[in-house]
């Protein structure tokens, strides 16, 4: 509050100075448009003379005010221009100069009505017509001409603000709390017409005066950026369009993820020293209960030990590698090898079910004679079978009767009859006939002219 | 004995100054067309066809047998060839022989007379055993097809026989099975 107090003291002290100087930069407005000083597009016009910043500047040299354009027909503006502030010509009193001198928005002046002369002669025609060489135009000529439309860029917006903060030097900070980013180092305004008119342009940055205030300003500067939160703009990098995981049949699953701590553990323990006695992590999850072995104990037979060492519970390593028998031993199974309980079982219901006792033994061959067939081995885990035995009773060689003693049980003996072995002689004889082919021609010609008689 | 080979060389002049053609060792030929000479002959006897035929065999056979030297050496290849020889610079065909057993079978083909001169052709055959073997033959036609045109060479009573068979329908290869059994005895 008492900030603003002193604003508005020192803004009537410069008020006051101002009136007391001589006004001769500013521009007569015209009787026959007295709305043309009060046209934004005259107002925002750089050479107006009614800026304070202006009027304030002593070394300035007196500028000459452009003719006003007498036939307004403003284009219009490629931009709204803030409301301009044009200060009366004279202030009557001190409550005058305390009143607002900057109006709000939100209550416009009136419009104002221009007054439109409508250009009887085309520009285009002005132009072509008095065409002066001398670069000299009459005053009534320059009334004529149409208003020189400004570009966008020769628009400058300034406010009463800025042109004030312009005119006023700026006041040392001296506290961080006092630093209004908002504001850069402009003059205060009501806060009320900040809030509402916002200005158009940036304004340029604070050149800070002191290496503190550089300081000051710099951190102030990184609590911000701490402080602000960034706003996502656009989404997150995708990998694409994924397809939608359909759930998996009953006892389908997808292989588990790995467990690192399971993979930690793995690679802790080393390799070569691995043992029986302390299986892995990896080998107990797969470990299989084993039943217990049954029947007889089976074991390789090495020809130069004699009796096997009894096992040990826990093996070196280096007994693991067990030579393979040599290539005399040719390997076997032993007399005394019975099958364990659950295969006779099966084997009995399996003889049970062929009939396999009743089935005859299999017919010899009668190319061969009985004998010739090898005994058949009767090593293994099954009894071995009595034999058929084989006579030969017939005393002559060429044919003989081969008679099978088979077992009892056989419902029907085979009588077999072998044809002996007969020793390889000649079977045919071929009498060539050798007919008498004549040597000569002659002989023939007689042969043939015998045929037919007698 | 070893004959020479047939040698055609010069076997045949013409002497166009005279208007002549002669053949060695020959006399005078003409040279006519095949289809006139087969029309004279279906217009003829056959006597006279016969007779024509044997005279035409007699100058092959004559000329066979001055290449031949001793006809009753010569191998049945050599007078093949000669004979075979002779016979085709007379535009009669080519000359072959078939030996069935005891049977003496000669054969042409690509003869230009056809069906129609193979009397004139048996005549031949006649004629040129006659002369170069001097044997009497008959000369009994077996089978004609398109080419092949085949005669017995035998005498009379076995031709007699085998025509008789023909006639018969029987098969002219069995007519020489029957004429072989028949030369053993056997009826």
């Amino acid at each position: 509050m008492n900030q603003d107090v002193t604003r508005l003291e020192e803004l009537l002290a410069r008020v006051q100075r101002n009136a007391a100087q001589p006004r001769r930069g500013r521009a007569a407005p015209l009787p026959s448009s007295p709305s043309a000083a009060s046209s934004p597009s005259a107002a925002s016009s750089p050479s107006a003379a009614s800026s304070p910043s202006a009027a304030s500047s002593p070394a300035r040299p007196p500028v000459t005010p452009p003719a006003p354009p007498v036939a307004v027909s403003p284009p219009a503006p490629p931009v709204a221009p803030a409301p301009a502030y044009s200060p009366p010509a004279s202030f009557d009193s001190v409550d005058d100069l305390l009143a607002d001198p900057f109006p709000a928005s939100s209550a416009p002046p009136p419009p104002i009505p221009a007054e439109v002369i409508p250009d009887p002669i085309p520009a285009a025609g002005v132009a072509a017509g008095s065409e002066h060489i001398s670069g000299v135009m009459p005053v009534a000529e320059i009334s004529e001409e149409p208003p020189e439309e400004l570009l966008e860029d020769d628009i400058v917006e300034m406010s009463p603000t800025e042109a004030a903060a312009e005119a006023a030097p700026p006041e040392p900070r001296s506290s961080l709390d006092e630093l209004d980013f908002d504001e850069e180092g402009e003059a205060p305004a009501p806060r009320a017409e900040l809030d509402e008119e916002p200005p158009a342009s940036s304004s340029r940055s604070k050149v800070a005066a002191t290496m503190d205030e550089a300081l000051a300003h710099a951190a102030e500067q990184m609590e911000i950026q701490e402080g602000r939160e960034v706003p996502l703009k656009t989404p997150p990098p995708e990998s694409g369009p994924q397809a939608a995981m359909a759930p998996l049949p009953a006892g389908i699953h997808a292989p588990p993820a790995p467990d690192i701590d399971e993979l930690l553990e793995a690679d802790i323990i080393p390799v070569s020293g691995v043992t029986g006695a302390v299986p892995t992590a990896e080998q107990l999850g797969q470990t299989i209960d084993l039943d217990e072995a049954r029947g007889p104990h089976l074991e390789l037979d090495q020809p130069a030990a004699a009796a096997p060492a009894p096992p040990t519970e826990v093996a070196p390593p280096e007994e693991l590698e067990v030579t393979l028998p040599q290539r005399e031993f040719g390997g076997g199974y032993q007399d005394n090898l019975m099958p364990p309980p659950e295969a006779r079982q099966d084997l009995d219901a399996h003889r049970q079910r062929v009939g396999e006792e009743s089935i005859p033994p299999p017919p010899e061959s009668l190319a061969q004679y009985p004998s010739a067939h090898p005994a058949t081995s009767t090593g293994g885990m099954f009894a071995p079978a009595s034999a058929p035995s084989v006579t030969t009773e017939s005393p002559n060689e060429a044919v003989s009767t081969v008679t099978i003693e088979a077992s009892s049980r056989a419902e029907f003996v085979p009588e077999l009859l072998a044809r002996p072995e007969s020793s390889p002689g000649p079977v045919a004889k071929f009498i060539r006939a050798d007919a008498p082919r004549p040597s000569t021609f002659l002989e023939l010609l007689d042969a043939s002219l015998k045929l037919g008689e007698g | 004995m070893m004959s020479p080979r047939f040698d055609p060389s010069y076997a045949l002049e013409f002497d166009l100054g005279r208007g002549q053609i002669r053949m060695a060792n020959a006399s005078e030929r003409v040279v006519v067309p095949s289809d006139a000479l087969l029309a004279l002959c279906e217009g003829a006897s056959e006597d006279a066809v016969r007779d024509f035929g044997r005279r035409l065999g007699t100058e092959a056979g004559r000329a066979a047998l001055a290449h031949l030297g001793d006809a009753g050496q010569a191998s049945l290849e050599a007078v093949v060839e000669h004979l075979g020889g002779e016979l085709a610079l007379m535009g009669l065909g080519s000359l072959g022989l078939e030996r069935w057993g005891s049977a003496l079978v000669l054969c042409f083909t690509h003869s230009p007379l056809g069906g129609a001169g193979d009397a004139l052709l048996g005549s031949v055959l006649e004629g040129m055993a006659q002369r170069a073997f001097g044997r009497d033959v008959v000369a009994a036609k077996l089978m004609r097809d398109a080419e092949h045109v085949r005669f017995l060479i035998t005498g009379r009573a076995g031709a007699d026989k085998a025509l008789g068979w023909l006639s018969s329908g029987v098969a002219w290869g069995d007519v020489l099975t029957r004429l072989a059994s028949a030369g053993r005895g056997e009826s």
